[in-house]
């Protein structure tokens, strides 16, 4: 994994990385089982961090030191681990990567449609709260730790601006369509935040008739 | 001589057939005439389940034609409480959310009754339009009509219309590869005779809420015509057409905008041009895409102007409406018959 795409996945699990890139990314993960893996480190180091791991905190220190050397965490990789510690290790740690990369490629997937989507509310299960733990998940986080923003946050809200366009077309549409657009502006959630949410950033995705427009 | 009269009963017959299978291939295209006629003529009072990214919000309806009077009220029950209502020319739009009350005067609104598109052979070229089968949707019989487009540059849609009504008792948006987006069901409706005023009066108290109108002073108005006629798309997905060229104010806006729309007989696309984005940094600021509903929109700027395009369309053709707006010549369909 090269250094920038690492720099961008650790950006995108702080919630640091722009909405375009957020979506490039998250559509990667879903096909790369080795940033599937490093996600899942991610998820892990988190939950260690906040000390939802802290009755296995051998387990922790143990997958701290994997990390810390460069090991993926791919189940492959894992299969051909040589020690009989570490593949004891690799036995637990599958068990919690799997359900960390469902979680967090299930909580991509929501967020990523939230993006395309727009307006969709489904609040999106935290990552730490599905890792399997044997202590109540809430506990109190260390203040270094950056805490994933709620699902919310990154909605795309439609904005007074967004509205009005919709509105106005819908005078156009056939009385189905028009029914439906406006169904969907008033299901859509408002903005968690406040902030007025603008059209996000569009990704490099190709417009493969861009050429026949222009 | 008997040969004759053979070949003459053969010929009747066979006309006979002809005539019949025109009849049984055009019903289903018929079927969605008589939803669009009855969903905008009709006077009923319903509640509907909306459902999109596995979300369902109830919303009720309440529509009422008076003398080619169009008034509606279509309120939220859930979340968000959002009401649109529609008298007339006027639609407001109550978002509590925002503390907001948009209200816009539309020329078409007036006209709605009369603004229903029309499904002709150039629609039924992209799309496949077919009768499905009979089927009962909450104790009615309804027929289940299938849009299905033949390219991804529109979605397609199922409806299941009320064989005595023609009312759509549930409807489905879905994407080229069939799978559903957007779904509506009716949980009741109810056709009346008379619909009194006071339903259509918002439950939304508004105490302290922004207005947003899009009243034009006269002068704004009188430049509205010269405005649109400068924007054109040089070129459009398949079977799509303009079919509106004007320029409007839309709510809270000093300036007003050019508002193109193309439709395909079923889906239909704005766009809305605005002037005043010089700037390289304006076109990483406003440039993007997003979407409400199953409707998507695309922004960018073009020779300074802030070019968005709204449809109940795949982002991929409003990008490419978008896209393709300019000041040149008026548009031609990309691969539509006679280029």
């Amino acid at each position: 994994m090269n250094e920038e795409l690492d720099s961008q996945l650790s950006a995108m699990f702080d919630d640091e990385l722009p909405e375009g890139e957020c979506e490039l990314l998250a559509r990667r993960l879903s096909r790369d089982p080795l940033l599937q893996a490093r996600w899942a480190c991610y998820a892990a180091i988190g939950a260690a961090v906040r000390g939802e791991m802290r009755s296995s905190s051998r387990l922790a220190k143990q997958v701290s030191v994997l990390i810390a050397g460069e090991t993926d965490l791919a189940p492959a990789d894992m299969r051909t681990a040589s020690t009989r510690a570490r593949f004891a290790l690799s036995r637990t740690w599958q068990a919690i990567a799997g359900a960390a990369v469902a979680a967090s490629v299930a909580t991509l997937s929501i967020l990523w449609l939230h993006g395309a989507g727009g307006a969709g509310s489904v609040p999106a299960p935290t990552l730490a709260a599905v890792i399997p733990t044997s202590t109540p998940a809430a506990v109190e986080a260390p203040a270094s730790y950056v805490v994933p923003r709620a699902a919310e946050a990154r909605m795309i809200v439609p904005a007074t601006e967004l509205a009005k366009y919709v509105v106005a077309h819908s005078e156009y549409s056939t009385p189905v369509n028009r029914s439906n657009l406006l169904s969907a502006l008033m299901a859509s959630e408002p903005a968690a935040t406040g902030v007025p949410a603008e059209l996000p950033a569009y990704g490099n995705d190709p417009n493969p008739h861009a050429e026949q427009a222009r | 001589m008997p040969n004759k009269r053979v070949r003459e009963r053969l010929t009747w017959v066979a006309l006979a057939l002809a005539a019949a299978a025109s009849a049984i291939a055009q019903e289903p295209r018929q079927w969605l005439e008589r939803m669009n006629q009855a969903l905008t003529s009709r006077n009923y009072d319903g509640v509907f389940a909306h459902w999109q990214d596995g979300r369902v919000e109830m919303l009720r309806i309440i529509h009422r034609n008076l003398n080619g009077r169009i008034t509606e009220r279509l309120a939220s029950l859930d979340g968000s409480g959002r009401e649109f209502i529609r008298n007339g020319a006027e639609l407001s739009c109550y978002l509590p959310d925002k503390r907001t009350v948009l209200v816009s005067h539309s020329e078409s609104s007036a006209s709605l009754l009369t603004s229903i598109p029309a499904i002709d052979g150039k629609t039924a070229g992209f799309y496949d339009i077919t009768d499905v089968m009979r089927t009962r949707v909450n104790r009615r019989n309804t027929r289940v009509i299938a849009v299905t487009p033949r390219d991804e540059f529109r979605y397609g849609y199922r409806l299941w219309i009320d064989e005595s009504t023609s009312m759509p008792l549930k409807t489905q948006l879905c994407d080229a590869h069939g799978r559903v987006i957007e779904q509506v069901v009716f949980a009741n409706l109810e056709l009346a005779n008379r619909i009194p005023d006071a339903a259509f009066r918002p439950d939304v108290a508004t105490d302290g809420f922004q207005w947003v109108r899009n009243d034009a002073t006269p002068a704004v108005s009188a430049g509205l015509p010269n405005l649109s006629a400068l924007w054109s798309a040089l070129r459009l997905p398949p079977g799509f057409r303009m079919t509106v060229r004007s320029a409007q104010l839309l709510p809270g806006a000093h300036d007003p905008v050019a508002h193109l729309v193309f439709t395909d007989g079923l889906a239909s696309v704005s766009v809305f041009v605005e002037s005043g984005f010089a700037t390289p940094a304006d076109q990483q600021t406003v440039a993007g895409v997003a979407s409400v509903g199953s409707a998507s929109a695309f922004t960018t700027v073009i020779d300074g102007h802030k070019v968005t395009a709204v449809g109940e369309v795949p982002p991929n053709t409003v990008r490419f409406i978008a896209t393709s707006v300019t000041k040149s010549e008026p548009a031609v369909a990309i691969g539509s018959p006679g280029h």
